[in-house]
């Protein structure tokens, strides 16, 4: 790309940048692990993102959708995305090979305030594909792991076969310096771990409310009842942060689909701390 | 900002000397109603309307318009331009240039808007003074009046205009193209009564106090019920707002697939499915929902950000709202706690 194509591209914030994609993983029958990279070299060198952060994923002739990022921003050069195929442009996307390009846009919105987490315990809950931004953040601590204290992370899905990232997760039950614990509702054969909803998983927790901060992601079904779990942990509102799904179209706080209450979740959000969430209507 | 008189039978002079530099777009009669219209004859100006059908939105942000043009092999942008061509925008009323920069705080705030921006820059808007109509209440906001944000203003005296001029590129244009003088102080005082009476003449003032509070306070209030089972979702009331700037955006191919457009398009949060996402889970899939946080959004959403309300108060809803709900009728409820029936 030229230079003055580049300059095209910052000027414009509808325009995407071509990126082209260079892995595809399959998880589960409907959620595909995309790699993307940027094809013009200082695009792609410019990009910085926040965990929880959300690109706007363009299909021409079909539409964009966005998409929470997946990968964690210590990590660059590349964007991950888990794409569930759920609408017209996510099952486009799943319909492409690797090394088609398609077109990012962003980063957009509001992430996880990582810095400010920093020297704290965190404990993060992800339900089915909430575990997609939350894996962003995780993937950053991970990185960066002697900064914070305690990290717990609880992981619910409905069926085992459901579990996104299952083999690295596995892999990590084992670990000391994080405490993993996953839960499914319907559990089968092979299945040897929790049952039931990730609340359940509350009653064993010893949670230092004075340094921890929370991370939820989930359907929208999830928020009220792990945020009335943290809330009986003592928990500050303005410590429990959760990221929200709403269909923005824009990303930038313009075309109003992603109106909640009196914010919109692309610019003010995604990511929101329940202290804000509370008093946005509609919104948990 | 300083200020000129000109005789009112020089505006033809005004407008015809704009016309060899600009398109000039200007209120126009329509049947009995009036539509923002480019002249082809300066004595077409209506400058003695009420309101127009559609506010001046269009000429900024139409109701289709183009984004980019594509093509879907490599899925690569083949034009992204934007269009604007000088034009002036000639009697605008104080209530649509206090629109205009309601939606300045949107598209030429942060990620700005470079289509909206295009024409913006290219636009030079001469105002007019009005006369309230029965629907107006711009009273009621503060925005009867404007005090920057044109390029002209004309203060219609009778048998002359105020001239208050804001931009320097409005100055030259005046300079150039019509004869004026300095004001005297009768000028200024007949500018100061007619103030006045216009400021005495609005059939109608809505009470507004409290009004974020009483929004969120009455939130599961059984007026808005009411008000959901009246609304059509037709959506008007957003289409002929002035500061309603919702959009959608859509793809459209060509026959053959191979190339296309990116297209933005009016949406309005009236409608039901605007706030699906994935899987048709839809936020607000009531009518009362989508009612209520048409005004949640103009009098709440929009004011903890930029400390205005989304809405100057032009009417323009109320006539074309088919239910009868105003944002009078919805406020009066608000505050009175009275039944909208």
């Amino acid at each position: 790309m030229s230079t003055d194509a580049y300059k095209q591209l910052r000027a414009n914030p509808y325009r995407p940048w071509p990126a082209r994609i260079t892995s595809i993983t399959e998880l589960t029958e409907t959620e595909k692990l995309f790699e993307f990279r940027l094809i013009d070299e200082e695009v792609r060198e410019a990009f910085e993102f926040d965990a929880g952060q959300f690109v706007e994923v363009s299909i021409f002739g079909v539409g964009e959708a966005p998409i929470s990022i997946s990968s964690a921003p210590s990590k660059q050069g590349f964007i991950e995305l888990c794409v569930r195929r759920a609408g017209d442009v996510t099952s486009a996307l799943h319909n492409k090979q690797c090394g088609d390009i398609v077109g990012l846009r962003g980063p957009f919105g509001r992430g996880f305030p990582f810095e400010e987490m920093k020297g704290h315990d965190v404990l993060l809950v992800a339900g089915g594909l909430g575990i997609a931004p939350l894996k962003s953040l995780i993937n950053h601590i991970h990185d960066e792991r002697h900064d914070f204290g305690r990290v717990t992370i609880l992981l619910g899905a409905k069926n085992p076969s459901e579990i996104l990232f299952r083999k690295q997760f596995d892999m990590w039950k084992h670990r000391e310096d994080f405490d993993l614990i996953m839960t499914v509702d319907q559990p089968d054969d092979s299945w040897d771990g929790e049952v039931g909803l990730v609340t359940k998983l509350f009653d064993r927790l010893d949670v230092d409310a004075t340094s921890t901060f929370g991370a939820i992601c989930g359907p929208p079904v999830m928020y009220k009842y792990v945020i009335d779990e943290m809330r009986k942990k003592h928990m500050d509102a303005d410590r429990i942060y959760v990221s929200f799904e709403r269909r923005m179209k824009c990303g930038i706080g313009k075309c109003g689909h992603c109106g909640v209450g009196h914010q919109y979740a692309c610019i003010d959000g995604p990511v929101f701390n329940y202290w804000e969430a509370m008093n946005l209507q509609e919104a948990i | 900002m300083f200020f000129r008189v000109m005789d009112k039978s020089r505006l033809p002079d005004l407008v015809a000397g704009l016309q060899t530099d600009f398109e000039v777009i200007g209120p126009v009669a329509k049947g009995e109603k009036f539509v923002f219209a480019t002249l082809q004859d300066p004595d077409e100006l209506r400058l003695d309307y009420d309101t127009t059908l559609l506010p001046p939105k269009k000429f900024f942000v139409p109701p289709t318009e183009n984004l980019m043009e594509f093509e879907t092999a490599d899925n690569e942008v083949v034009s992204a331009d934007v269009e604007s061509s000088p034009r002036v925008l000639f009697g605008l009323h104080p209530c649509d240039i206090n629109a205009l920069m309601l939606m300045d705080n949107v598209f030429l705030g942060e990620y700005e808007d470079p289509y909206y921006k295009a024409r913006r820059d290219s636009t030079l808007l001469v105002g007019v003074n009005c006369e309230p109509s029965p629907q107006c209440f711009c009273n009621s906001w503060g925005t009867d009046e404007v005090h920057w944000g044109f390029d002209i203003f004309l203060s219609d005296l009778g048998d002359r205009y105020f001239v208050s001029v804001r931009s320097v590129k409005g100055a030259e244009l005046l300079d150039r193209f019509v004869e004026t003088r300095d004001i005297t102080d009768i000028d200024t005082a007949d500018l100061q009564r007619v103030t006045a009476e216009f400021k005495a003449s609005f059939p109608r003032h809505v009470e507004t106090s409290q009004l974020p509070l009483l929004l969120d306070a009455k939130f599961d209030d059984a007026v808005w019920d009411e008000l959901g089972e009246r609304c059509l979702s037709c959506g008007a009331c957003s289409m002929v707002c002035p500061t309603c700037y919702c959009f959608d955006v859509r793809d459209k191919l060509s026959a053959d697939g191979k190339t296309g457009e990116r297209t933005r398009v009016w949406d309005s949060c009236m409608f039901s499915e605007f706030a699906e996402v994935a899987h048709g889970h839809n936020f607000r899939a009531s009518s009362s929902s989508r009612v209520k946080y048409r005004y949640y959004h103009k009098q709440w959403g929009y004011l903890s950000k930029f400390e205005r309300v989304l809405c100057v108060g032009c009417g323009r809803c109320e006539r074309a709202c088919k239910a009868d709900i105003s944002p009078r009728v919805v406020i009066d409820a608000l505050q009175k706690g009275a039944t909208v029936r």
